[in-house]
């Protein structure tokens, strides 16, 4: 993204909650949530190769986590930074055996845990509500007075998702093009050469997973605020596995592709529901990242003439 | 001792499925470098195939009690026969896998053939995807009652020492054993197995020899794919058949073939075993709840991982810089 796309998304995204409804306006904040989850996966897989196919057990981390320290009267801020420590603390203990190895191990054990989550979540009574899911008390997330927004907390919701997400968009970005984030994409390139060249492999991995898993548990606290009831069973594997699909549908290579993905994830379902075409939106999406595969290489945001004429981000 | 006995052979059925699975996940792994994360739903497809071979038309229009209707039957009830008996239908179940996994390696794998691992993977992933979502969309959300090929009344036993040898489990390990011989004969001794192996080795030069690459692919693809059907009646004997049940089941069995090595066929049977095992001792002998029987497998499976990468009988990968 350019400087005049960038400010003219800004423009959009401040002046939507003056002319659309409630009901829009709220399903426009999931649509951000989603983008940082799909955002997650995007910096893993893009700029690592590595797959995971478990992301959506940090997202249900990090609404977890938000849940119960609400319960403890924490201010919603610490609460959000804490529930994304979590979420990446969780991130570096599933990274740590499965980084040790190559070849398709992460992706292995992260569908294992997303298999898991469900049956494990349903164990923990108060702290997830066991089966029948648990509500999130967020009352003391009032707008503060000088906005007046009393009357409106759907548009404070709104802003402060909108805060969060392109936070941790800029964050990414910059990381992206620091030295960080040039030694992770060596490792992608040629892991050997990389550390060879000084750079630890093995930690910038374990970094980014970190870094990725907590940006899905961010994405996990938001939802816990927007739609405050949570259930296990929502975070199931083919949650994760539609997360992971989005990305890669949306493109790999920029990090336009993330939100390219999120629209996926939202849109796929409801053009799917729209046309009638099938009962289940899973095959859409298999569908969906079998064409891909074979047309796109670069996803969808490949497609794109800007960005059709970069070389092949092709992970080997 | 009798608890131990039997939580032993509940473990053993459950391990004889793994393995089987795990058999056929390190056979396509062999052939192909490739984790096969379809091959659980591949068999969905055979498994509900032989259910709609086995099942009367006559359950299809609501006649047959608690039957459930399946969706396909009246679309086959004209075959002479029909419906068969259970293992007919599973015969045509494994076929319908078999070449369903041929047909996928034409269309899609065949054609990603150049590109890296990392595309391979996706596609399978995709197809897990899109065939979890056929056969819901094709035979709905439902569980069917799916028969078993051996006896199986609650007096169908054998008493070893008061623990309770099922016949379900004796017959699993029988086509358990019989799959080993039979896939040990098809590399070893065989024309194809030789052809599997010079692949393995360089996928370029075995061309250039005249080794015909694409149809001894088709061959590794159909057999595992047919293993996974066979996996699948199995399972959905023992339990149900719904859609989405073999996941965990995969998942299982990909534990079982990383705890074997993921390239040798004697680990995956070791590994299968290892994984019923634990998963039936584990929540037996300590106040681990038997719902969550799917994670001490998983976990020694990471351990293991921690401390032999390579598994327990798998070769060490050198890679050239």
């Amino acid at each position: 993204m350019n400087r005049y796309t960038g400010a003219a998304a800004l423009t959009a995204a401040v002046v939507l909650p003056m002319i659309v409804d409630r009901g829009l306006l709220e399903d426009f904040s999931r649509v951000f949530v989603l983008i940082l989850a799909v955002l997650g996966v995007h910096l893993l897989t893009g700029t690592t190769g590595l797959i995971s196919l478990g992301h959506g057990i940090f997202v249900g981390i990090g609404a977890f986590s938000m849940a119960n320290l609400l319960d403890q009267n924490l201010p919603v801020v610490v609460a959000l930074v804490i529930a994304t420590a979590m979420a990446g603390m969780a991130g570096v203990i599933v990274a740590l055996p499965s980084l040790r190895v190559r070849g398709p191990y992460l992706a292995l054990i992260t569908l294992g845990l997303a298999v898991m989550f469900p049956p494990i979540g349903r164990r923990l009574g108060r702290f997830t509500g066991s089966a029948l899911g648990r509500t999130v008390d967020v009352g003391g997330f009032d707008p503060p007075d000088f906005l007046r927004l009393d009357d409106h907390p759907h548009i404070w919701n709104y802003v402060v998702c909108l805060i969060v997400v392109a936070g941790w968009f800029l964050l990414t970005r910059n990381l992206l093009n620091s030295r960080i984030g040039r030694a992770i994409r060596a490792t992608k390139d040629h892991e050997h050469a990389a550390a060879a060249f000084g750079i630890n492999v093995a930690l910038a991995k374990t970094g980014t997973f970190a870094i990725s898993a907590a940006m899905a548990g961010t994405a996990g606290a938001l939802q816990a605020i927007i739609d405050p009831y949570l259930n296990t069973n929502d975070y199931d594997w083919t949650f994760s596995l539609k997360l992971y699909t989005s990305a890669v549908i949306g493109g790999l290579g920029s990090l336009l592709g993330a939100v390219v993905g999120a629209v996926i994830y939202v849109g796929l379902p409801w053009l799917n529901e729209f046309l009638g075409l099938l009962d289940s939106p899973s095959l859409a999406f298999g569908l969906g990242l079998l064409i891909v595969i074979m047309v796109a290489p670069n996803g969808v945001v490949g497609l794109l003439p800007r960005f059709s004429k970069k070389p092949n981000s092709e992970t080997s | 001792m009798d608890l131990f006995l039997q939580r032993c052979f509940d473990g053993l059925f459950n391990g004889a499925i793994y393995a089987s699975l795990a058999l056929a996940l390190v056979m396509l792994f062999r052939a192909t470098g490739l984790l096969n994360f379809a091959l659980g739903e591949i068999g969905m497809v055979g498994g509900y195939t032989s259910l709609v071979m086995l099942t009367p038309a006559a359950a299809a229009a609501g006649g047959g009690g608690f039957v459930f209707p399946v969706a396909g039957t009246s679309l086959v009830s004209w075959l002479p026969g029909h419906p068969y008996p259970v293992v007919v239908a599973i015969g045509f179940g494994v076929i319908a896998s078999a070449l369903l996994g041929v047909l996928l390696q034409r269309l899609v794998l065949y054609r990603l053939r150049n590109r890296s691992d990392f595309v391979k993977v996706n596609a399978t992933i995709a197809l897990l995807l899109a065939l979890a979502g056929l056969v819901t969309e094709v035979w709905g959300g439902l569980s069917h009652r799916y028969p078993s090929v051996f006896p199986d009344d609650p007096g169908d036993y054998i008493d070893v020492f008061g623990g309770r040898l099922r016949y379900t489990t004796l017959g699993a390990w029988a086509v358990q054993l019989a799959l080993l011989l039979l896939l040990g004969a098809l590399i070893n001794r065989t024309k194809t197995g030789l052809a599997f192996r010079a692949i393995t080795s360089n996928a370029e030069a075995a061309s250039l020899m005249g080794i015909p690459v694409q149809r001894t692919l088709a061959i590794g693809w159909a057999v595992s794919c047919g293993i996974g059907a066979l996996a699948v009646s199995i399972v959905a004997a023992s339990t149900i058949l719904r859609p989405g049940m073999m996941v965990t089941v995969l998942i299982l069995a990909f534990a079982a073939a990383t705890i074997g090595g993921l390239d040798s066929p004697k680990g995956a049977v070791m590994g299968g075993v290892i994984v019923g095992l634990t998963q039936s001792l584990v929540p037996g002998y300590t106040p681990f709840p038997s719902e969550l029987a799917v994670v001490p497998p998983f976990l020694a499976m990471t351990i293991l991982l921690m401390f032999r990468p390579t598994g327990l009988f798998g070769t060490a990968r050198v890679v050239r810089v």
